[in-house]
């Protein structure tokens, strides 16, 4: 009786202690994203790191490593630890884990942006403490360039080409290749020979690309789904003698692909700035949770939406490498909205 | 001893009046002997059906080339991994070796972020790298006592967090160009990649089948208990067999990351399963004692010109897998030797 007693009392004054040191604490930033492993995903650390620095607040850095049970294991514990006295912004490893991370943020109160990834019938809206969805929009991204590499056959609009998507089923990759197949359809003259799933993969695309230039000789591009499926594509041309003459374009913005851009080997990708993701993503939860930003006031497209990324090729390239890969820029995070291009269905 | 009567049933069989006949009697007996007849049969039906489907371009100099070189780096690290399955374990370690080692490859050689440059030393550290975190994988099993499967697992983590850690994520493009001619080259129209993983499997083989290491390692695999009263040092013998996996997958690392012109964390993703699968569709029994070097090479070489032959064939991507599964189940039960199998799990 005695034991248990003070055992209680124990938990209580620890109860207390961790109730007042949070409720003491600042507001931490969380950002919840895949892996570390990739320059992409770095861009939201980098990005977050300086909206960190920018308002004086704790950040924490989660990666999921593919693994949907840790990404939320890792969420629930980060509220837990500050006593939900956080702002969150998450890219969920599958589209489908956007419910049950929305389920979690509702129950603690906690206010939060999701990037990337949510199933298309759950609506953000549904939730009031999902302050909204954003996602780079794909599709106009690979018209881009698409376009920039019809550009680049020895009769611009008339040829040949092999494409490596990314892994089946995930949106942006069905986005991208919606937008190829519509420059297909726009340019009767360019006949897509075969197409392969390197699953974002440089070494699959490697692989694949090797093979497929055996299949189908004469190939006068090769288009992407992303920037290391790109480089990948390029090793296997430079092994062919093709590096050079064929060209190929990719899409994510890696450092790498602007010197492919700029040695000839890739004629364009698209810059998805990570950086601006993860600071209008936790500028959005933060204003939320100090109540500067009255999220059921919002109206639907607002809470749904795309926006661009940055078009890159020869004539640019320079350019957008010193801006986003070099430096990160300034943002003007006063309107949340300043780069809205359409709403998400 | 084996190997003499076999010289001496050939050259009665070829001296005598048996002539043609009994010469393909004996070859069959050494078929059968070697282990690999049903691999090579898997191999030839899988030639032959891709050689109709792609009206003889699977066959073509260039393709054979391409599979060559493609299957080569697939087989080193088969080759190590069987070692470890042939003791009756599982060595998962593969991805996070060789992600640590890339990421060496890539900050050690010329390369664009820092000034090391170590030149052709550059493969004794990698394969140093790999074989301490072989060392160090036995040593989780033997002294702790941990089940292979879970110690190779654990530190194929900590490896891959040691590599994102140092390589911050980012991916290291070579300057080094010294190295290329190993990855992209041909001697007689081999691929010098190609020779060099033969290289290997022959001097492994010739210790796997002539040496008391080999004998021991058959021993252990077989019956782990009864080698250990017939005086076996089975911990060091599984020290050896780790250590070596190790070696294996450094190199491999070095090769890969040549290949690809550049280093990143994820170059070691998505090795292990096809490596396993190499491993057992080679003939390599998963629950021990039965499959040598050569056994893991040719079940890489089947794997790859099954991948190979499905692009010739402009299989679509979407039942690719499908396909996959289903050719490698048959080849399995092609080349599994049923007669050592005690019992099936």
């Amino acid at each position: 009786m005695r034991k248990g007693l003070i055992t209680l009392t124990c938990l209580g004054v620890l109860l207390l202690v961790i109730t007042a040191g949070a409720f003491a604490a600042p507001t931490t930033l969380a950002i919840s994203i895949r892996t570390l492993s990739s320059p992409y995903q770095v861009m939201y650390k980098n990005g977050a790191e300086a909206y960190a620095k920018i308002v004086g607040l704790p950040l924490d850095v989660l990666t999921t490593e593919a693994n949907s049970e840790k990404g939320l294991t890792d969420i629930k514990a980060e509220i837990a630890r500050t006593g939900a006295n956080v702002a969150f912004y998450v890219d969920p490893n599958d589209a489908s884990d956007a419910v049950s991370i929305a389920k979690t943020m509702e129950a603690a109160g906690v206010y939060w942006v999701s990037w990337w990834s949510k199933p298309a019938d759950v609506k953000v809206w549904d939730y009031p403490h999902w302050i909204c969805h954003v996602t780079f929009d794909g599709f106009p991204a690979a018209v881009f360039t698409a376009t920039e590499l019809l550009k680049t056959f020895k009769t611009p609009g008339h040829g040949k080409i092999i494409a490596l998507q990314g892994r089946l089923g995930d949106t942006p990759n069905a986005e991208r290749w919606q937008g190829l197949q519509k420059v297909l359809a726009d340019n009767p003259g360019v006949q897509l020979l075969e197409w392969e799933s390197a699953e974002w993969d440089r070494t699959k695309a490697y692989n694949d690309t090797r093979a497929m230039l055996v299949a189908n000789p004469g190939v006068d591009g090769v288009w992407t789904a992303n920037d290391d499926m790109a480089l990948g594509a390029i090793q296997a041309l430079k092994e062919a003698g093709l590096a050079g003459k064929v060209k190929v374009v990719g899409c994510d913005g890696e450092p790498e692909m602007f010197d492919a851009i700029k040695a000839g080997f890739a004629a364009a990708t698209v810059l998805n700035d990570g950086n601006y993701q993860a600071e209008l993503g936790l500028a959005m939860s933060l204003a939320a949770k100090q109540g500067k930003l009255d999220v059921a006031s919002l109206p639907h497209k607002y809470r749904q939406f795309e926006i661009p990324a940055v078009n890159v090729n020869a004539a640019n390239a320079d350019q957008v490498k010193h801006d986003y890969i070099d430096n990160i820029p300034t943002y003007d995070l006063s309107n949340f909205f300043a780069r809205w291009s359409r709403a998400l269905e | 001893m084996s190997q003499t009567r076999e010289n001496v049933e050939t050259e009665q069989s070829t001296g005598g009046h048996g002539g043609l006949s009994a010469s393909l009697k004996a070859a069959g007996r050494w078929f059968r002997r070697a282990g690999v007849s049903g691999q090579l049969l898997t191999l030839l039906i899988v030639a032959a059906i891709f050689a109709v489907g792609t009206k003889g371009r699977f066959l073509s100099l260039v393709n054979l080339q391409v599979i060559l070189s493609l299957a080569a780096i697939p087989a080193i690290i088969a080759v190590g991994l069987h070692q470890v399955v042939v003791l009756g374990g599982i060595d998962l370690s593969v991805e996070g070796v060789v992600a640590l080692c890339v990421v060496f490859v890539g900050l050690l050689l010329r390369n664009k972020v820092n000034t090391n440059d170590v030149g052709f030393w550059i493969v004794p550290i990698v394969i140093g790298i790999g074989g301490i975190a072989g060392f160090v994988s036995g040593l989780f099993n033997t002294r702790l006592k941990i089940p292979s499967f879970i110690a190779t697992l654990g530190m194929s983590w900590i490896l891959w967090g040691l590599a994102v850690y140092i390589s911050r994520g980012q991916t290291v493009a070579l300057l080094d160009t010294r190295f290329e001619v190993i990855v992209t080259g041909n001697v007689f129209g081999i691929p010098i990649l190609a020779i060099i993983a033969l290289a290997i499997v022959v001097v492994l083989q010739f210790v796997q089948n002539g040496t008391r290491f080999g004998r021991y390692l058959y021993a252990i695999g077989g019956d782990e208990t009864l080698a250990r009263q017939a005086g076996v040092k089975v911990e060091r013998i599984k020290m050896i067999v780790f250590t070596l996996a190790g070696l294996f997958y450094g190199l491999s690392a070095f090769f890969l990351s040549t290949r690809l012109g550049g280093s990143q964390a994820i170059t070691g993703n998505n090795l292990l399963f096809p490596a396993v699968t190499a491993v057992a569709v080679g003939g390599v029994a998963l629950t021990g004692g039965i499959g040598g070097a050569k056994n893991a090479a040719l079940g890489a070489l089947i794997v790859t010109a099954l991948n190979d032959g499905l692009i010739l064939m402009h299989v679509n991507p979407y039942a690719q897998d499908a396909v996959n599964g289903a050719v490698l189940v048959a080849a399995v039960a092609l080349t599994i030797d049923r007669r050592k199998l005690g019992f099936i799990k």
